[in-house]
């Protein structure tokens, strides 16, 4: 991850290590979802244009930009009229929304390396970008920490920005040059966590860890549950442990548990001695299934009541538990030992009298599985029975959790199918 | 029929001038204020007619920068903070706008002395004028019934107007004043060049630009009606300068050479009431403090207000009245925070009033040649002006005053360095 502001004035160095100048502006040729970076413009006596593909490394500590040919096969390109430079027609300027409301300042911008190419991909719209245009932005961070706070990055993603016009003719002036937005400013979110989740798996783990450390917990940790296993495991295992330690917490116990298996003995189990004490019991006792079973795929959170509340009642108690959408697709009735009585619907609960006892609308044949059961048949028993998740229970028919649907099929489809998957957004 | 429409066409030329109207007047009107009054009347009462060619300067110099100003709310519709911020970047527009910051706390404080100042001739003490005045002002602008107030203070404004009376029922030497008004005069003292840089801080104001260029963009003039635009600054600007002109001369008239050497340096608004005595006799006291109150409150709305929008409008955020201060933290929190700077540093006890609003002129005159050379490099990119880029009139009139300006205060630096001529 880049910023616009962190290139511009890098030294530009030709193969011979000899200074050609230094970077004025990027150009980007506009296309969805997010515009690519096409080359240099370098002040020097004139207007210097460098295709993007002549840079060989840009070092980010040194802010130097290696190319790879020489000075004298550069001289003759100029810049194109018509190219969209980014710190001259986009950076500070004024982000207008649909309403055509003037919301906030361009104060950076955000490029991500993707395979050689570099892509714009968002626009840091808050006080973070002006920190570290002044140059302290790291100072700004350690002071905020000082005082218990977060200095959170204000990133809105590149796709709900319209695309750029080019430039505007040099004879007008550019009275209507604002940055619109697709969306109206009061849902200018955040960059997405799936967003993020989707450039960071772009990034080598060094960079990954840089983003990481830009986000609150909470956002790190659903950033996190929106990556695949292989790289959640990387990010968790370059990261400071105690930062690891609280992320974790905000994930549920079955993603961690996944990928506390794949950790290091050693290390797992030193983050969940540093993770609170209810999430890690969840944890390890998640733990100590295999891996493909109904016990390895499932969560502990779930949603359980006691048999003797009236429907009134119970509607107040999920009030009160406040769950996850995830895990309130069904809701499981039990008695004083855990014991699996039945399961309602939502709508069961909400077409029934206030003040009906939920054991009379409560289905009593509750379709389970064991914990030892492999994959494929948690996987067939959801779609037998036509079922957006399943209980998890032992052999006296206490709940030990639950299986959803999507985390039942993530397990058994093959690889090659999953990558062909559209993502969703 | 047609004789209608012809009628119909004479009249839209003047439909337009009221249309366009506005900004430079209330501007320039805003422009006498606790600062501008105080400035004035030093130079009359220390110098009696010998800065008046200054102020003849420095009328053509207020001219060409409102034009300027107004021509780029016209042809760009931004005001200057987004125009700054938008050519230098978020470190060139943090120096503009802590210079800014800087001196419009400096011009609060001097507002809220000139309310104090002006109600402490009515025997009201300033432990009380200025709490009472700073909530007050406050409450106006955040519950938005700022705009009602304007006009009942805009026309308490025209008491000052009474200062050409003054200065005529005064029978000053006019040959003598049409001399000093044309042939510049320089008295080689540090107290004259303190007073000339706050003479030219106070009329050609930094905050003004920023107030008048946003005034003019938000009105939406189209290019076609520039000139309108241009007479409303120009009339704004000559209106201003007659005033200060009559207040130099009722002063010069009536309090010159009558006063001690210590008397100046320790002038009190008092003193200062005392050039209306040829028009208002015993009453010139009363008239001289409302008209004081009156435009310190005007200005103590509008300096803190237009500061707030300045530094938000370059900073991307949320703005305006309309929002709550949750909403808009940074907006009420500049704007709150001038205000308590200036009322709290006004209460300071056995501050001389006079001498802090003195001081506050030249803080902005100080600061002026920045804020005029952002102005400058502005107007000359043809990329935002297209063809309305500066004539090179303009750019002269502009530079000298920069170059005045520096000249000056790199004097009045050097002159505290003990040795040197002119320090004391």
């Amino acid at each position: 991850m880049l910023f616009l502001t962190e290139i511009l004035g890098a030294e530009v160095i030709d193969v011979r290590q000899r200074r050609i100048g230094a970077v004025r502006d990027l150009t980007v040729h506009v296309q969805e979802p997010y515009p690519i970076v096409t080359g240099l413009i370098v002040s020097r006596r004139r207007e210097l244009a460098i295709p993007w593909s002549e840079v060989r490394t840009f070092a980010a500590v040194t802010r130097e930009v290696a190319l790879r040919s020489s000075r004298e096969e550069i001289e003759s390109r100029r810049a194109q009229p018509d190219d969209v430079w980014l710190a001259r027609d986009v950076l500070d300027k004024q982000v207008v929304d649909t309403d055509g409301r003037r919301v906030v300042r361009v104060n950076d911008l955000q490029l991500v390396d993707s395979g050689g190419r570099l892509l714009l991909v968002g626009a840091d719209i808050g006080v973070r970008g002006i920190l570290r245009r002044l140059g302290v932005e790291a100072f700004a961070k350690r002071l905020a920490r000082l005082f218990g706070r977060d200095l959170p990055m204000a990133l809105v993603s590149w796709e709900v920005v319209d695309p750029l016009n080019s430039v505007p003719d040099s004879g007008r002036p550019a009275s209507d040059d604002a940055v619109r937005l697709r969306i109206s400013g009061r849902r200018i979110a955040r960059l997405h966590p799936a967003d993020i989740a989707d450039i960071v798996e772009e990034l080598g783990a060094k960079e990954r860890k840089t983003v990481f450390d830009t986000l609150t917990e909470e956002v790190a940790a659903d950033t996190l549950e929106e990556m695949e296993l292989e790289d959640q495991v990387s990010v968790i295992e370059h990261m400071d442990t105690r930062r690891a330690s609280e992320i974790l917490d905000d994930m549920p116990p079955d993603e961690v548990a996944d990928i506390l298996t794949e950790l290091p003995k050693d290390v797992a189990e030193q983050l969940l001695g540093l993770m609170t004490k209810d999430e890690a019991e969840d944890v390890k006792e998640l733990l100590a299934y295999e891996e493909d079973t109904a016990g390895g795929l499932m969560t502990t959170e779930y949603v359980a009541v006691s048999e003797n509340l009236t429907a009134q009642e119970c509607i107040d108690e999920l009030r009160r538990l406040e769950p996850d959408a995830e895990s309130v697709y069904y809701v499981f009735v039990i008695d004083g030992d855990e014991h699996l009585k039945g399961v309602l619907s939502l709508r069961d609960l909400i077409v029934a009298r206030p003040d009906q006892p939920i054991s009379s609308i409560m289905i009593r044949d509750v379709i389970a599985v064991h914990p030892d059961d492999d994959a494929q048949e948690v996987a067939a028993v959801l779609s037998k029975y036509n079922l957006l998740a399943v209980p998890v229970v032992d052999d006296e028919f206490r709940i030990q959790g639950l299986v959803t649907v999507d985390d039942a099929l993530d397990a058994v489809l093959p690889e090659s199918v999953k990558r062909k998957l559209p993502r969703a957004h | 029929m047609d004789r209608v429409l012809v009628r119909l066409r004479r009249f839209r030329r003047l439909f337009l001038l009221l249309a366009v109207v506005g900004p430079g007047l209330i501007t320039s009107n805003a422009d006498n204020d606790a600062g501008g009054i105080a400035t004035y009347s030093q130079a009359g009462a220390q110098f009696g007619y010998k800065m008046l060619w200054l102020l003849v300067a420095v009328t053509i110099s207020l001219a060409v920068v409102n034009e300027m100003g107004s021509r780029m709310g016209v042809v760009t519709g931004k005001g200057l903070a987004d125009l700054i911020r938008e050519r230098f970047g978020v470190r060139g527009t943090t120096f503009a706008m802590l210079l800014l910051l800087f001196a419009n706390a400096f011009t609060t404080v001097a507002e809220f002395a000139g309310i104090a100042a002006g109600l402490e001739l009515f025997g009201v003490p300033r432990y009380v004028s200025v709490p009472v005045a700073a909530v007050m002002i406050w409450l106006l602008v955040v519950r938005g019934s700022y705009p009602v107030v304007e006009k009942v203070l805009l026309s308490i404004g025209l008491v000052y107007v009474t200062y050409i009376v003054s200065g005529l029922l005064a029978h000053p030497p006019w040959n003598e004043v049409l001399r000093s008004s044309v042939v510049p005069e320089i008295v080689p003292r540090r107290d004259y060049f303190l007073l000339a840089i706050a003479l030219i801080g106070t009329t050609v104001t930094p905050w003004m630009q920023f107030y008048l260029q946003a005034a003019v963009a938000d009105k939406g003039i189209p290019n076609e009606n520039l000139a309108y635009s241009r007479v409303d600054v120009l009339v704004g600007a000559l209106v201003t300068d007659i005033i200060a002109f009559f207040i130099i001369v009722a002063t010069a008239a009536t309090l010159h050479g009558h006063l001690s050497a210590e008397q100046l340096a320790n002038m009190q608004a008092g003193d200062f009431a005392r050039a209306l005595t040829p028009v208002a006799g015993r009453f010139a006291t009363a008239l001289f403090a409302v008209g004081l109150i009156g435009a310190s409150f005007l200005a103590g709305n509008v300096v803190p207000l237009s500061t707030a929008y300045a530094v938000t409008e370059a900073f991307g955020w949320e703005r305006g009245v309309g929002h709550r201060f949750t909403e808009a933290p940074a907006f009420f929190g500049i704007f709150t925070g001038l205000l308590v700077v200036g009322a709290l540093a006004t209460l300071t006890p056995g501050l001389p009033l006079v001498s802090m609003i003195l001081l506050s002129q030249d803080a902005n005159g100080i600061i002026l040649p920045a804020i005029l050379v952002y102005m400058l490099i502005l107007l000359n990119d043809r990329r935002i002006m297209g063809r309305y880029v500066n004539g090179r009139f303009a750019n002269t009139i502009a530079g000298v005053t920069v170059a005045v300006l520096i000249v000056l205060t790199a004097v009045i630096v050097l002159s505290s360095i003990p040795g040197l001529p002119l320090s004391e």
